[in-house]
């Protein structure tokens, strides 16, 4: 790149910065088609960092970098059953630090790099097909 | 020609009464609509022969409150204002308040409510069946004190039984159906207490089709017929612990078992075989999500179409069972969705039946602590804001209402629930304040609606439903009843003479 060629593009730059930073966050469900399977809005996605909006549902496991995130407050309705399970709409996040616990009826924006595919989590044996890996969440 | 004849007369007769008085206000629509309508009532008779058929629909958690907010999407859907809207339900002739409270519950819960329907008493919140002198739970005292179910008699009056569920069909209406447990939980043999000889109700499903008493079962649920270490067609696993499929025993049994859609609709039905339908590992979508099941309207048509071949008739319940969970949630617009989905199914039943032979009856178990806020103007979005009365119109202003805190409101609230807007800060005290809130994020499917008081899943309340009916025997339903009353309603007019 030369000096001409870099005084071209540093506009560009300049307008993208803040762009970027003020990206819309993509609700939970934008991932998914109605049949489950992923949106091209998820495919385009996919290993780039993202913010989604959603709920923290009440974690598995304490002292975690892991939680699930859910498309509306994940209500435990003791007249549905024992151990409700979960939706199929749903989003493992793994943080960059220790999760400190969030309410799950309180709306948070994580941003993460969103990886695709079936994964067991070795530890938990928890299940997921969509991921945000390397996050980090903030009420709003 | 004659009740054209009977029809004219009484219309005359009303447009008459008004005539004779003058009055000013007697030739507007509001005065000639409520004169027609008052001249159908005129001329309803009863039907006061026995009952063929009974259909007990059951919206599980449609109280009126929830009910009106349906009535208000479903008009709002075809463009109009909404309260002026029908429901199929509200065409019945025959209606009544319902109380139903249980034995112990100031506030039912889903088992003693289709128990009041299904036994003809009331019984304790959690058990299903099984008479009120039983503690939840107790398995010996449970197994002499259970009832015999409507289902049972009418199969030993040879009439056909269909059981209907977009919830698990082991979940608590649609189990009162054909199952008698002290503790509703025990849905697969995972949860049944060592030493205890009831069997879960899963298997009691099995059973009565063995037995010749349930002829078509329709729900979600697979989890509770496959072992733990089965996948079902989804690749969900099953939660008994016995090893048993009892999706392979009914197969074995003579019945027809399906999953899907697919299958569903190339069922051979009309053969006399069982059918079991098991759609989903758990509940079955709600109608907003539903993808690759049946339609609560589908499963409808296709039971009556099927039971209609025996000519000594059927008993059928149907239950949308996620008007329920939606409220739960407090997520108003699966509620509506789910609800509509609902009439749907009722308009498929009126259309497949004849009044003169079928009771159909439509009702709820129980209310949601759902509450709407007023004053709203026409035309306020059930779902949306509640909007500005117009002074110089009919339809509101497109201005919200706003509280004193200057915020606008939704229609719609809960008492308790996911939407509180008082919630746990990080220093685990209890404070907050409401969002503001724009129409467009209060019409969202995904929103929550506010509430009053944090809990994490909205609870039923005790205030009454309603039920409405026509057919044989449906004019028994008027004033204020007990829930119980239902049973004495369906069994007397199917033994009439």
């Amino acid at each position: 790149m030369n000096r001409r060629h870099l005084l071209s593009v540093l506009p560009a730059l300049a307008l993208a910065a803040p762009l970027r930073a003020a990206e819309e966050p993509i609700r939970l469900r934008e991932l998914y088609e109605k049949d489950l399977s992923f949106s091209d809005i998820a495919l385009d996605a996919e290993g780039r960092r993202i913010p989604i909006w959603g709920f923290m549902a009440p974690p598995l496991k304490a002292d975690s970098v892991f939680f699930v995130l859910t498309n509306r407050p994940m209500a435990v309705c003791p007249f549905c059953e024992p151990g409700m399970p979960w939706p199929d709409d749903i989003l493992a996040v793994y943080a960059k630090r220790i999760v400190d616990v969030v309410p799950f009826n309180v709306p948070i924006v994580v941003e993460g790099v969103l990886e695709l595919g079936d994964y067991v989590d070795p530890e938990l044996g928890f299940y997921s097909k969509v991921r945000l890996a390397d996050a980090t969440f903030r009420r709003v | 020609m004659k009740h054209i004849l009977l029809a004219t007369s009484a219309l005359v007769a009303v447009a008459g009464a008004s005539m004779a008085q003058d009055l000013p206000q007697a030739g507007t629509e509001w005065f000639t609509d409520a004169e027609a309508a008052l001249a159908a009532r005129l001329e309803t008779q009863p039907i006061t022969a026995r009952a063929k058929n009974v259909i007990l629909f059951t919206a599980d958690g449609n109280g009126v409150g929830t009910n009106y907010a349906i009535r208000l999407f479903s008009g709002q859907l075809e463009g109009g204002l909404g309260d002026d809207y029908v429901q199929p339900q509200e065409t019945l002739p025959y209606s009544a308040l319902v109380k139903t409270y249980s034995s112990n519950g100031q506030t039912p819960d889903s088992a003693p409510t289709a128990m009041a329907m299904n036994s003809g008493v009331k019984g304790k919140n959690g058990m299903i069946n099984v008479m009120d002198t039983v503690a939840v739970g107790d398995c010996a005292a449970g197994a002499e004190a259970g009832t015999k179910t409507f289902a049972e008699i009418a199969s030993e009056m040879g009439k056909s039984v269909g059981v209907i569920s977009t919830a698990r069909i082991t979940h608590a209406t649609p189990a009162a159906v054909y199952a008698r447990t002290v503790n509703r939980d025990w849905e697969d043999n995972s949860l049944l207490p060592e030493g205890c000889t009831q069997k879960d109700i899963a298997d009691q499903l099995i059973d009565q089709m063995k037995a010749g008493v349930i002829d078509i079962a329709l729900g979600g649920g697979r989890q509770h017929f496959l072992p733990t270490e089965t996948t079902d067609v989804e690749g969900k696993a099953g939660k008994r612990t016995d090893g048993r499929d009892l999706t392979a025993e009914a197969t074995e049994a003579g019945a027809q078992v399906v999953f899907g859609d697919e299958d569903f609709a190339a069922l051979t039905m009309g053969d006399n075989a069982p059918v079991l339908g098991l759609f989903e590992a758990s509940h079955m979508k709600y109608e907003y999500d539903r993808t690759g099941e049946p339609s609560l309207a589908e499963m409808t048509e296709a039971t009556i179409n099927a039971l209609s071949s025996n000519e000594e008739g059927y008993y059928i319940s149907i239950e949308a069972g996620r008007v329920d969970h939606a409220n739960h949630e407090g997520n108003l617009y699966r509620v509506l969705t789910d609800g509509k989905a609902f009439a749907d199914a009722i308009a498929k039943a009126m259309e497949l039946t004849n009044p003169e032979e079928t009771l159909i009856i439509v009702t709820a178990d129980h209310e949601h602590a759902i509450a709407f806020n007023g004053y709203c103007g026409r035309g306020s979005k059930i779902n949306g804001l509640c909007m500005g009365e117009n002074e110089q119109g009919t339809e509101h202003t497109g201005e919200p209402n706003l509280g004193d805190d200057g915020k606008p409101y939704t229609v719609v609230n809960y008492l308790n629930g996911a939407g509180a807007v008082v919630t746990e800060q990080a220093d685990g005290t209890w404070s907050g304040s409401r969002p503001d809130l724009t129409e467009e994020e209060a019409t969202d499917p995904d929103y929550v609606q506010q509430a009053l008081i944090p809990l994490s899943s909205e609870t039923h309340s005790g205030e009454d439903v309603a039920v409405f009916a026509r057919g044989p025997w449906a004019h028994l339903f008027r004033g204020v009843i007990e829930q119980n009353e239902i049973f004495h309603v369906m069994n007397y007019a199917v033994h009439a003479e």
